[in-house]
């Protein structure tokens, strides 16, 4: 017996999603019973079945980033906190123009 | 229009029963997603027996309601049923269950060639609906056939073997043409005789388990399924078990 992940693709543009995993014997019977496990009420038009021993997987501590590298976590808070401050600055100036 | 009436109700019959037979096995099959698996097969089988049941209704030039449809599926005496000996036994044994269902869908596909071009346009339409989940439903059987019969202990080979030698002379009750089947083939509704599946249908038997049986085993017999089986009348019980508590209710 093997573990199975079963993947999903709905028609159009979507990508294959995980679906769910089972066992099973061998990778037809895994296909034969995903298919009404997870697809009997077309919840897809295409199915991957992987079996678990074939997935390359990373540990979590190989994944585990520094937590001194702000710089790479550009999420735009900073680019936006500036762009605000100019723009309020800018503002000020125009408002301070009609005045005058 | 009888002869008509009856070939697909024989039709019908043996697909109701034998879904209702798969569907039994929820919660009890072997593993949970054969559990789903056979038991959405059986749903499949009872869908195409409500198209044959509606066809039925056409015939009768009823309104095919979902009553009407439930009178005839659930709601004949036992003479007015035309189902076969093969989809009435019931049992408790999986290797029994599975080898039917793989030599049921096999027959099953052979009946559907039978009427694939029928003059009677309305069973040629529902024999193309039915095709694309029969070819699952063989590919599911063989699936487990293939990895119990090459890859499994040899219990699991003793078991399907002793399952086959137990359901194989059921198999000409499967093959019994209904009454006025020759008028049938004469207006073109159907191409041959039920009963000359036997020959492909033992061979097909053969392939499959590896087995030389008797060509002989199985013959179909001349009954034209007019008697039901001992396993009718309880399996009938069992499927009208919640209908009988209130057969007053509204569904």
């Amino acid at each position: 017996m093997a573990t199975y992940e079963v993947f999903l693709k709905k028609d159009g543009k979507d990508e294959f999603r995980h679906a769910g995993a089972l066992d099973a014997a061998n990778a037809e019977l895994a296909l034969v019973m995903a298919r009404e496990s997870y697809a009997r009420r077309a919840e897809g038009n295409l199915m991957w079945v992987v079996d678990r021993n074939d997935i390359v997987a990373s540990d979590e501590s190989f994944l585990q980033p520094n937590a001194d590298k702000p710089h790479r976590h550009h999420d735009g808070k900073a680019v936006a906190a500036r762009r605000k401050e100019l723009r309020e600055k800018q503002d000020n100036r125009d408002a301070r123009e009609n005045q005058s | 229009m009888t002869a008509l009436r009856n070939y697909i109700l024989s039709f019908a019959d043996d697909e109701h029963l034998m879904g209702q037979q798969h569907i039994e096995w929820i919660g009890v099959a072997p593993f949970l997603e054969e559990d789903l698996a056979f038991s959405s097969i059986g749903q499949d089988e009872l869908g195409h027996a409500v198209m044959l049941y509606e066809l039925v209704l056409g015939i009768d030039e009823t309104e095919p309601t979902d009553q009407a449809i439930d009178a005839l599926a659930y709601r004949r005496p036992a003479d007015h049923y035309r189902s076969s000996a093969f989809v009435e036994f019931g049992t408790t044994n999986w290797a029994e269950a599975l080898v039917r269902h793989w030599i049921y869908d096999m027959v099953e596909q052979l009946r559907w060639e039978l009427v694939a071009t029928s003059s009677f346009e309305p069973l040629a339409i529902v024999a193309q609906r039915a095709d694309r989940e029969e070819r699952f439903h063989r590919r599911h059987g063989d699936a487990l056939l293939d990895t119990l019969l090459h890859e499994s202990n040899t219990d699991a080979r003793t078991r399907i073997v002793q399952a086959l030698d137990n359901l194989a002379p059921m198999l000409g009750s499967l093959l019994e043409p209904p009454a006025d089947e020759a008028q049938i083939i004469a207006d073109g509704v159907a191409s041959a005789s039920v009963a000359s599946l036997h020959e492909a249908a033992i061979a097909a038997i053969d392939e499959r388990f590896g087995t030389n049986l008797d060509p002989s085993t199985g013959t179909p017999g001349d009954g034209q399924r007019l008697t039901r089986s001992e396993a009718f009348a309880p399996l009938m019980s069992r499927m009208c078990e919640v209908l009988d508590l209130d057969p007053q209710a509204a569904w």
